[in-house]
């Protein structure tokens, strides 16, 4: 059936009616015809204004989420960036300075152990002497054994005081330089904030293709490595300490 | 066993290679190179006498398995002790390891006795 023998059959009586009133001079009929074919259109009309406007809105929408999404490409991600390196450089100075203080104070604590050493022989080779001779000369022999330890003692209390200090100021800048968690920490969660928003966004433009998106898998390489294991997101059968590491490769052979 | 062993330490954190380093010194073992990747590594392996390999495996450039696969292949680097110290713990890349041949697997975060646990057990039994 073709569509004008569609509209022939829809508005064909009404149309006759409208004509029969019309040479009749009925005026009421006349209406009531015009108003049946109104009424016949009405829900047609009012179903595309609502297709006009869903439409309007849904491309209102999606030029706010895609205007939204373009500053968060164009400015936001690479700030991000910016911010993430800024954590890299932080945490390398931080750890850098810590190794360097760890480094410093070692030879002072192995000085001081080793000049104690010193002291503690030469103490003992004062105790292993003979038994001293009664009388003033036994007195004078004991203490002329004993200048070896004294000036011992004289050579380790100075420094032994001042490395130890030395050690104690460098342990104060390695608590110091721990100040990074703080900021790469609030850096991160800032971050993390905008991954979040970013997720939101890109959800809610997938809703509004009508969720046909194609789940496209990251293709990662065993070559290459997969990073450090992050708890609740790595898969897999991971080892999470040493001991599983050595059982696994003890079962091997190895 | 002798502490002159030339060590090769390749990581591309400047921090852990200090930080291995430093432990290897106060292991005794004071002859240590470094260098960031693979792909910096393996031409030093093959002009410098090295003893012992200890390297990463998520690094640019060339991973450390990758690394590994290139020592092996070589004659004159194919016997060297090689340790991978490494976040990597997934149970198949262990056995990729493993078959690529080396002679111990460290993951980080590691103890300054796991590694030298591994270091002695590997140079008392390594090459013979």
């Amino acid at each position: 059936m073709s569509n004008f023998s569609i509209l022939q059959r829809e508005y064909g009586a009404c149309l006759e009616s409208m004509t029969e009133a019309f040479q009749r001079d009925d005026e009421a009929a006349f209406f009531t015809a015009v108003d049946h074919i109104v009424h016949m259109r009405e829900p047609k009309m009012l179903g595309e204004i609502r297709k006009l406007t869903g439409d309007l809105q849904k491309a209102l929408e999606r030029f706010s989420i895609e205007s939204r999404l373009a500053d968060i490409a164009e400015r936001e991600i690479p700030n991000a960036r910016a911010r993430l390196t800024h954590v890299i450089n932080m945490t390398d100075e931080a750890a850098h300075r810590t190794l360097d203080l760890v480094e410093r104070s070692g030879p002072l604590a192995e000085r001081t152990a080793r000049e104690a050493n010193v002291l503690l022989e030469s103490l003992e080779a004062f105790r292993a002497r003979p038994a001293p001779t009664a009388g003033f000369e036994g007195v004078a022999r004991s203490v002329e054994a004993f200048l070896p330890v004294v000036r011992s003692l004289e050579a380790f209390l100075p420094s032994a005081r001042s490395d130890c200090e030395q050690i104690r100021r460098n342990l104060a800048d390695v608590l110091l330089a721990q100040g990074y968690q703080d900021l790469t920490g609030q850096i991160i969660r800032s971050v993390i904030k905008l991954v979040e928003e970013l997720e939101r966004t890109l959800g809610d433009l997938t809703a509004l293709s009508g969720g046909a998106v194609e789940h496209a898998t990251l293709g990662e390489s065993n070559s290459s490595g997969f990073g450090p294991v992050v708890p609740g997101v790595t898969q897999g059968e991971v080892a999470s300490a040493q001991t599983d590491v050595d059982a696994l490769l003890s079962g091997l052979g190895m | 066993m002798s502490k002159d062993l030339k060590f090769l330490v390749v990581d591309d954190f400047s921090t852990m290679r200090r930080i291995i380093k430093n432990l290897l010194h106060d292991l005794g073992y004071s002859n240590v190179t470094e260098a960031d990747d693979g792909k910096t590594a393996l031409p030093m392996l093959q002009a410098g006498n090295f003893d012992f390999l200890i390297t990463d495996w998520n690094m640019p450039g060339m991973p450390g398995l990758d690394l590994i696969k290139a020592v092996r292949a070589d004659a004159r680097l194919a016997k060297m002790p090689v340790l991978m110290l490494t976040a990597e713990a997934k149970r198949e890349q262990i056995i990729e390891a493993a078959q690529a041949g080396v002679n111990g697997y460290v993951i980080k975060p590691f103890t300054a006795e796991t590694l030298k646990e591994k270091l002695d057990k590997i140079l008392g039994t390594a090459g013979k």
